[in-house]
């Protein structure tokens, strides 16, 4: 039986390879799936690079970025399945959330937390005092990318009115607790632990902002696809049947405990069942903040590799000027998303309505006019 | 060369002894100006600050996404930093990998200038890996030896019998079941705890 090794970072839209693995989907289709906990998305991407792993778990627009060059040597990689759609959210200091909540804002809804603040980071500036810090996970990630979006609809410049940093998911409660950062943009569970440790405030959940928006998905270095096409369709096929099991509610109190487990994610199974079924404290003992696409793991066409989430990825390095457009690139980070591996696998699924006003469903702020940005970058 | 002996080299290890290890090394070979970061917390302050030539980082640290963030915000940086290794060099990415370790270094510096340091590195980053398991190993022959005894004592005690009898009857039954000693002295613990 072939052996795939398969690396992930402990987060919990790594469910899907983790319960393909260990739930026997995997074994169903005649292979082998052998886990590899990582530190770093870095490690992730060199260890696929240099064949130490077969595939894994990876950030959509690293994925894009890689096959690009951009950051690092160039990786060529190719993405036969989506492991999930949205699932971070917005973390803010608690000193810094109560300013927000003082502008007279309705914290609420996510434009106007947005609008509070910008207001806040406006009143700091006039007062002369250093600029509030932001962290996301990685460069090239959606969760940088969600922070971007927000603060720029709130009216900050996110390279000039406020620094953003990378750290480690494990690191943020603690990083903002020491007043190190003053809020973050992460996959869950790491905003939960946040709020359970009273350091923070959920303030925005990510489907706030984009509703359908490309996360995790399945990376593998692009020789896989020629050198072994049947084991990639059977792992294909194994991972759509696991992330089924995934979403069906029936099925998070056992998913949550695989997860937990210590050479999983080694959290507390309480905290990740609640970011399986979309309901997060916003407070300690407070209130939910609820959404019915708070993860999305399977359902309406989200494990198919959408081409037009890959362009978006890109449209959103050039934006945040970690790359230089062309069209030429363009085309080679839709090459990237890989449908027709999908639909090789598991059948060609009927057609689905386009999410609206674009392909990531911006709920507010600037939308995404792909055919503009293709022809012109802009 | 002289010039090349000046490079600023700093290393993230969260290993003491290795990035002790390879700071000696690299000491050894001449570079005099090599420096440790330890934590997590202002990492890239503290890299600016010190404006190295070469970072070295250990492949288990996850503080390599931090640093990586440096090529996205050259703007902070006095100067661009990318990637030791070019297209080219996937063997020497492979082998550096393989050894534990990452390296990243200022645009433009030649690759030659910075080759010895990289050597360097993966030999003494293999030496520490050699030096680890060589304990590992040394460990688990004591944790062994340390359950054979505890198995003799059990069986000497239960069947009235002197420790080479016991011995004895461990071996026997390894042999005939073709499994380790250590496994038999092992069930024998386990079935004495739950009789006990």
């Amino acid at each position: 039986m072939r052996r795939l090794a398969m690396g992930f970072i402990p987060l919990t839209d790594a469910a899907v390879l983790i319960a393909c693995a260990e739930r026997g989907f995997a074994m169903a289709e005649g292979i082998e799936i052998e886990l590899h906990r990582e530190v770093s998305w870095a490690n992730i991407r060199d260890k696929v690079n240099v064949g130490l792993l077969d595939g894994a778990h990876m950030l959509g627009p690293l994925a894009i970025a890689s096959s690009l060059g951009l950051g690092h040597v160039r990786v060529p990689l190719v993405v036969p399945f989506a492991l999930n759609l949205n699932g971070s959210a917005i973390t803010i200091a608690k000193d810094i959330y109560t300013q927000m909540g003082e502008t007279g804002e309705d914290l609420s809804r996510a434009p106007d937390a947005a609008k509070a603040l910008g207001r806040v980071v406006a009143a700091r500036r006039a007062a002369g005092l250093e600029p509030l810090v932001f962290a996301s996970v990685y460069a090239f990630s959606t969760h940088t990318y969600l922070i971007r979006h927000f603060l720029t609809a709130g009216g900050i410049d996110p390279d000039r009115d406020v620094r953003l940093v990378v750290i480690p998911p494990p690191f943020m409660a603690e990083s903002l607790r020491n007043g190190l950062i003053h809020g973050f943009s992460v996959g869950s569970p790491w905003n939960s632990v946040a709020v359970d440790a009273d350091v923070g405030r959920i303030a925005v959940l990510g489907a706030e902002i984009f509703g359908w928006v490309p996360e995790k998905v399945l990376g593998v270095h692009a020789r896989f696809v020629n050198t072994e096409p049947d084991i990639l369709r059977r792992l294909v096929r194994a991972l759509n049947t696991a992330a089924r099991w995934c979403e069906t509610p029936d099925n998070h109190e056992d998913l949550a405990r695989l997860l937990s487990e210590p050479r999983h994610l080694n959290l507390p199974a309480d905290v990740l069942r609640r970011t399986l079924d979309g309901r997060l404290h916003s407070a300690p003992g407070g209130a939910a903040r609820a959404h019915p696409d708070y993860l999305v793991l399977n359902r309406d066409g989200a494990s198919r590799p959408n081409p037009d989430h890959a362009l978006w990825m890109y449209g959103q390095i050039v934006k945040a000027r970690q790359g230089e457009w062309s069209q030429d690139a363009a085309r080679e980070a839709i090459s990237v998303y890989r449908p027709d591996l999908f639909d090789l696998a598991v059948g060609a699924p009927s057609p689905l309505p386009a999410p609206a006003p674009d392909c990531v469903a911006t709920q507010f702020g600037e939308i995404f006019d792909a055919e503009r940005f293709f022809a012109t970058g802009e | 060369m002289a010039n090349d002996l000046s490079l600023r080299i700093v290393i993230v290890d969260d290993s003491p002894v290795r990035a002790a290890i390879l700071s000696e090394g690299l000491q050894e070979a001449g570079f005099v100006n090599v420096l440790r970061l330890e934590g997590v917390h202002n990492l890239l302050e503290r890299i600016y600050a010190i404006d190295p030539d070469v970072i070295l980082i250990d492949l288990e640290n996850p503080s390599r996404d931090t640093i990586e963030q440096m090529f996205q915000v050259s703007r902070e940086v006095k100067r661009p930093v990318a990637m030791f290794v070019d297209q080219s060099d996937s063997q020497t990415i492979a082998a550096a990998i393989d050894a534990g370790v990452a390296s990243y270094v200022v645009d433009g510096l030649r690759k030659d200038r910075v080759r010895p340091i990289l050597e360097t590195t993966m030999s003494r980053y293999r030496a520490f890996a050699r030096l680890r398991a060589e304990l590992e190993e040394a460990r688990s022959q004591l944790e062994e030896r340390k359950l054979l005894d505890r198995a003799k004592l059990i069986l000497m005690k239960a069947r009235n019998i002197d420790e080479q009898t016991a011995y004895g009857l461990i071996r026997r039954t390894a042999m005939n079941e073709k499994k380790r000693l250590v496994d038999i002295a092992q069930s024998i613990i386990t079935a004495a705890e739950l009789l006990r």
